[in-house]
């Protein structure tokens, strides 16, 4: 794949096409009517509408039968409404924004206890959020404890650490892991670190392919 | 240099990081076996073991780095390869590669001896799939790779009794199900 | 069998000498010990070391690292030029490199990364990576294995942001990428694997 070319693939705002454009011939044509209803109830709700629409197409792809593709978006738009209400209850002024909303209700995907969620949303006042979230996520889905891991980010945050600096945070806590410290030692480590985690490799052109590599924040 | 002249664990760890990326190569002979096996009696397929195997070595390279006691390189390898199976299992599920349970049976011109044993190894490799994850990591670790509690804590981060509690169930229900199916 | 005797356990951790123990125990000490022994044996098979090695060293041979060397080393052009000669070369250069670096791919922006995605399927025809970076199209972005080594790279720009994925091997089976640290149910039964794309410049 040439780069730059997948610039070219990506998709279109979904104003700019209507979504039934978009779905059919990618779903069940059945489908296609529910889901595009269930879009319509997502823009008059305020909510994000393409992780729907990407739900949808998701499951058209894997050729999953129209029912499941239904039962998928519509459990999608639950866990948005979710994060909605959650981000509402933590402090956010409705309307509160799709970015953030998304991003909560993929921490929620990523079996983040929502009353982490909440604190960290409620501490950490100003969007966006979602490295801080993906941070927090990364380390509990090695076993952190979500409250501790949430402390830790929180402090980062405290202590200037902003946007992806945040992901090196997690990063370091597990490459503390990998070292041979138990959790709670890597999160007391790395917070004394604070704000001087390592950073990734500068990604210079000439290194760019090992630098770019997602970062690998779990143990190697 | 050991005795032998073979590069020491920290000096070949010294020597990648100084850039010299061959010299990696020395880990890979050194401990290629030992793992494969290790992934293999928790995963119960060569394949998915290569897999693990070869993920966690890459990963290792590249967070050599991060590895701050090169002389106790071995213990690192095995906790990344670990890691890396855990991972594999988790994902087992999702996976589209069936996990044969059994290893490959002896060629038939192998002999009597080589067919037998390759039956019993895979009765035993088929009651060790039948532990939890858990339990086959500590019974392997200790019985299969041979190491010590210590070496175990390391590599897993549980405390030792924890292990020693893994193994001792370990083997009983393994005796439970080779009884039962001998 | 409900409990095992702890002499048995005592004798296999090293704790107790096997001459302490009953012969009527021995039994079950034998066939751990059994078990063990053929499990021990080594696993047969091809050494990994020319898969990890070639993977090891990978970044030397990406497409975009061939292209960044073109622009970004010196070669000879800086090097090895007479003095009275440099500044004539230096531009030359810099007009060489814009030149080329506009052809060869894409300036990146602000708020966009590189994500590369690699993938071992030594048997594969064909693979491909779908995601929500290009509305799940099979076919469109296409990993390639350049030296038939049986391991498949991409290197993609991408506006910066949290993207879900699968490779499609052969245009029909889809699997998760193993390498990737993050993954998430995708509500269909399986999982999906996560790349967070970071702006290159910081």
């Amino acid at each position: 794949m040439r780069l730059g070319a997948v610039l070219a693939l990506l998709a279109a705002p979904l104003t700019a096409q209507s979504v039934q454009s978009r779905l059919e011939g990618r779903i069940p044509t059945d489908a296609v009517p529910v889901v595009d209803s269930l879009v319509q109830v997502a823009l008059h709700e305020g909510l994000p509408s393409e992780p729907l629409v990407q739900k949808a197409l998701e499951g058209g792809a894997k050729q999953v039968p129209g029912p499941r593709i239904v039962a998928a978006v519509r459990a999608s738009l639950g866990q948005l409404r979710d994060a909605r209400d959650l981000l509402v209850r933590a402090g956010d002024q409705p309307p509160v924004r799709a970015g953030e909303v998304t991003t909560v209700a993929w921490a929620l995907r990523r079996k983040l206890p929502p009353s982490t969620v909440e604190r960290v949303v409620a501490q950490l006042p100003h969007p966006p959020r979602g490295p801080a979230i993906h941070a927090i996520a990364d380390l509990v889905a090695h076993d952190f404890d979500p409250d501790s891991a949430a402390g830790l980010i929180i402090d980062a945050v405290h202590d200037g650490l902003q946007r992806d600096r945040l992901l090196d945070v997690s990063t370091a806590a597990l490459h503390e892991v990998q070292r041979g410290r138990t959790r709670d030692e890597a999160i007391t480590v790395v917070r004394q670190q604070l704000p001087n985690v390592p950073a990734p490799p500068k990604p210079e052109r000439g290194t760019v392919t090992r630098a770019r590599r997602p970062d690998t924040p779990t143990p190697p | 240099m050991d005795v032998n002249g073979a590069p020491s664990d920290a000096e070949i760890v010294a020597r990648v990081l100084g850039g010299d990326t061959e010299a990696f190569g020395f880990v890979i002979r050194r401990y290629e076996a030992g793992l494969l096996r290790f992934a293999t009696r928790m995963l119960g397929s060569r394949d998915a073991a290569a897999d693990a195997v070869a993920e966690g070595l890459v990963r290792a390279y590249r967070h050599l780095a991060s590895c701050r006691e090169p002389a106790r390189l071995r213990t690192w390898l095995y906790r990344i390869v670990t890691n890396r199976c855990k991972s594999h299992l988790a994902r087992r599920s999702v996976g589209d590669v069936p996990l044969d349970e059994a290893p490959p049976l002896a060629d038939p011109a192998d002999g009597e001896a080589a067919l037998e044993r390759a039956e019993q190894l895979a009765l035993v490799q088929r009651a060790l799939t039948g532990l939890s994850p858990d339990k086959r990591e500590a019974f392997v670790l200790k019985h299969v790779e041979g190491l010590s509690y210590e070496e175990m804590a390391a590599i897993t981060g549980e405390r030792i009794p924890t292990l020693k509690m893994r193994v001792h169930r370990a083997r009983e229900a393994l005796l439970k199900v080779l009884e039962e199916e001998t | 069998m409900n409990t095992t005797d702890p002499r048995i356990h005592q004798v296999l951790d090293g704790e107790l000498s096997i001459d302490a123990l009953p012969a009527e125990l021995r039994h079950a000490l034998e066939s751990v010990s059994a078990a063990a022994d053929l499990l021990v044996a080594p696993v047969p098979g091809p050494s990994l070391e020319s898969r990890i090695m070639a993977e090891v060293r990978r970044p030397a041979s990406s497409y975009l690292r061939r292209v960044a060397s073109w622009l970004a080393t010196p070669h000879a052009i800086t090097f090895r030029v007479r003095p009275v000669w440099s500044l004539a070369f230096a531009a030359a250069a810099a007009a060489f490199t814009l030149f080329f670096a506009r052809d060869a791919g894409p300036q990146l922006g602000e708020h966009e990364g590189i994500a590369q995605f690699v993938g071992r399927f030594p048997d594969a025809r064909s693979v491909h990576v779908v995601g929500t970076f290009n509305d799940w199209r099979p076919g469109t972005i296409a990993l390639e294995d350049l030296d038939h080594d049986g391991v498949w790279t991409a290197t993609v720009v991408l506006p910066t942001g949290t993207y879900e994925y699968m490779f499609v091997v052969d245009g029909e089976r889809w699997v998760p990428d193993h390498l990737a640290d993050r993954l998430v149910a995708d509500d269909f039964g399986r999982e999906n694997s996560v790349v967070i794309v970071r702006p290159v410049h910081r």
